[in-house]
């Protein structure tokens, strides 16, 4: 891979405690750092607050305890910051969430008209031009509904993409494909990783981490267990647990 | 699933036990009942023509029959306002406005319609209208500008009940519209509130652009019906003698003794208002289940 050059810190994440209203404690005293056009992957076994972790970032769980700082402004009670941090983070879902009642067009051109207030027209291009990027520029005028899974899953970047934000932010955005569309998904999210695009990827694919990821987090609990370079990572892990959950999913 | 629509042995005989049932009913009716039948008298209730200024008038069912559209009509836009706005507070997280709606919800549901008619009317025609002097400006108003407010309302002198009635109407009816709203929002998928978020909307952007659309899509059948229910029972502001298409039809009743006549025509009328609607939930329905598919 060729030698990327980081930025300086974009995401800080202090200490953060997450505790559920039903008790569970999915994140304790949560704290790592992520820096400009780095690709962070995020695995770890089910209910290990990987979710928890994503949503707490882009302000749709509330933390307890802790804090997050985004491009110097903290994600705090100011109901002004919370929004402009959302507008500069694009997150992808496991389950697309594509808006059924509008045209794919119309779902990737919405936010820019609303949130960014651009012209109608020049929100037509931009939506056409990232349509293009991920291979969808015939489909322009169907329904979510006529769409097969992965390319929905491609709108959806799409659409994340269209506010040009900082960050992006993938929850498990392949794990509700048929396998044979897992890989047009994947190769959309390299493309935009070889980019140089800030990513944080909660994944399943662990061919994908080696291949991209710039640092790897393992997290179990609600915590970070192991953190490390693909390649320390996968072949030296340093951990128990993590050798544990590595051997079970190889 | 599409049913049979063939004809089997078991349709056959409820439709002949039917025909037999109203076999029956025809023979009473003709043998039993010592009724004196008047259908001649009828058509004057509904058009006659007025040798004075030599013109077609409607009658006294017909012009009760505009009364009820025009309640219906407006109950609707109204009703429809107050189920939507109430609705939303329903599901807002506002604890206080929660409070608000439901209490209002379940004043409606909990009391008998004329129970409500009448503490509403009393309390929003004289209270709330009466002061207004609708009527006295009315008369004030040019005849042209009387008789659009006749067309759309009802004629001056006349108006403040009317809007009290329909008020009345309204609030009754959109309590229940309240719950179909409710339950329509609750039914959206977290999804879309997530990655409408996720997005940057404000709760207004989100409700305008992405909720409320799909709501609306979703609770048509039930408007649908709800809007037929409203249409029957405009016929309760007849107690306060709103002159609507059962208020006409009692009163002619006691004066010509015609009942069966009379609230045959009455059953017709509601049923031309009643059953395009029927008709259209039908169609709605067919519609929605195979956009959902
Ligand atoms: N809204 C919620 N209310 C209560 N508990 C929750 C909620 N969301 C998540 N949890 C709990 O928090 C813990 C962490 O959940 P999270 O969804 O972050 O896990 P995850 O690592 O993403 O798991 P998966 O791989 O299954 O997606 C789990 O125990 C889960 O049951
Ligand atoms: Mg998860």
């Amino acid at each position: 891979m060729t030698e990327k050059k980081f930025g300086d810190y974009i995401i800080n994440v202090d200490n953060i405690c997450k505790t559920f209203p039903n008790g569970v404690k999915a994140l304790c005293n949560f704290s790592t750092n992520i820096r400009r056009a780095e690709v962070v992957v995020v695995i770890g076994p089910s209910g290990s607050g990987k979710s928890t972790f994503l949503r707490c970032l882009n302000g749709l769980e509330e933390i307890d305890s802790g804090s997050i700082i985004f491009d110097g402004i903290p994600l705090d009670d100011d109901k002004k910051n919370r929004l402009k941090i959302r507008r500069e983070m694009g997150m992808v879902f496991q389950s697309f969430n594509l808006f059924p009642h509008m045209t794919v067009l119309e779902n990737v051109t919405l936010a820019q008209q609303l949130v960014r207030k651009s012209s109608a027209s020049v929100a037509k291009s931009v939506s056409m031009e990232l349509l293009e990027k991920v291979g969808i520029q015939d489909k322009v005028a169907s329904y979510p509904a006529q769409l097969s899974g992965g390319q929905q899953q491609r709108v959806a970047i799409a659409r994340a993409l269209a506010l040009k934000p900082k960050v992006m932010l993938f929850d498990e955005a392949t794990s509700a494909l048929d396998p044979e569309m897992i890989g047009e998904v994947l190769d959309v999210m390299k493309t935009l990783a070889n980019e140089g695009m800030t990513m944080i990827c909660v994944t399943h694919e662990l061919g994908f981490a080696r291949e991209v990821s710039d640092w790897v987090i393992f997290m179990d609990e609600g915590r970070i267990i192991e953190g490390g370079t693909a390649e320390e990572f996968f072949s030296a892990p340093k951990e128990e647990r993590t050798k544990g959950f590595l051997n079970q999913i190889l | 699933m599409r049913k049979k629509s063939s004809l089997t042995l078991t349709d056959l005989l409820i439709g002949s036990f039917l025909l037999l049932v109203c076999l029956f009913f025809v023979y009473r009716i003709k043998v039993g009942l010592n009724y004196n039948w008047a259908w001649d008298s009828i058509p004057q209730f509904i058009f006659r023509f007025d040798k004075e200024n030599n013109e077609w008038v409607s009658g006294i069912l017909m012009t009760g029959f505009y009364t009820t559209i025009r309640l219906s009509f407006w109950g609707i836009i109204l009703a429809t306002v107050f189920g939507v706005i109430s609705g939303i507070a329903k599901t807002s997280s506002i604890l206080f406005l929660r409070w608000l709606a439901t209490t209002y919800v379940e004043t409606m549901r909990n009391l008998p319609p004329l129970v409500i008619i009448f503490i509403a009317y009393f309390f929003v025609g004289d209270q709330l209208l009466s002061p207004l002097g609708i009527d006295d400006w009315a008369e004030t108003l040019s005849p042209a500008s009387q008789n659009i407010l006749s067309i759309l309302f009802a004629k001056p002198g006349y108006l403040t009940s009317f809007f009290a009635a329909l008020m009345t109407l309204a609030i009754f009816e959109g309590a229940y519209i309240t719950e179909i709203v409710r339950a329509g929002i609750e039914s959206i998928d977290k999804g879309q509130w997530e990655a409408s978020h996720a997005l940057g909307l404000t709760w207004y952007q989100q409700m305008r652009h992405i909720i409320l659309p799909q709501t609306f899509q979703r609770i048509m059948p039930p408007m649908a019906g709800q809007f037929i229910s409203l249409i029957k029972d405009s016929s309760i502001v007849s107690v306060i003698s709103i002159q609507e298409l059962c208020f006409q039809g009692i009163e002619l009743m006691t004066s010509t003794l015609h009942t069966i006549e009379i609230w045959t025509v009455v059953t017709l009328m509601y049923l031309t208002l009643t059953l395009p609607c029927s008709l259209l939930v039908e169609k709605l329905e067919t519609r929605l289940n195979l956009s959902l598919r």
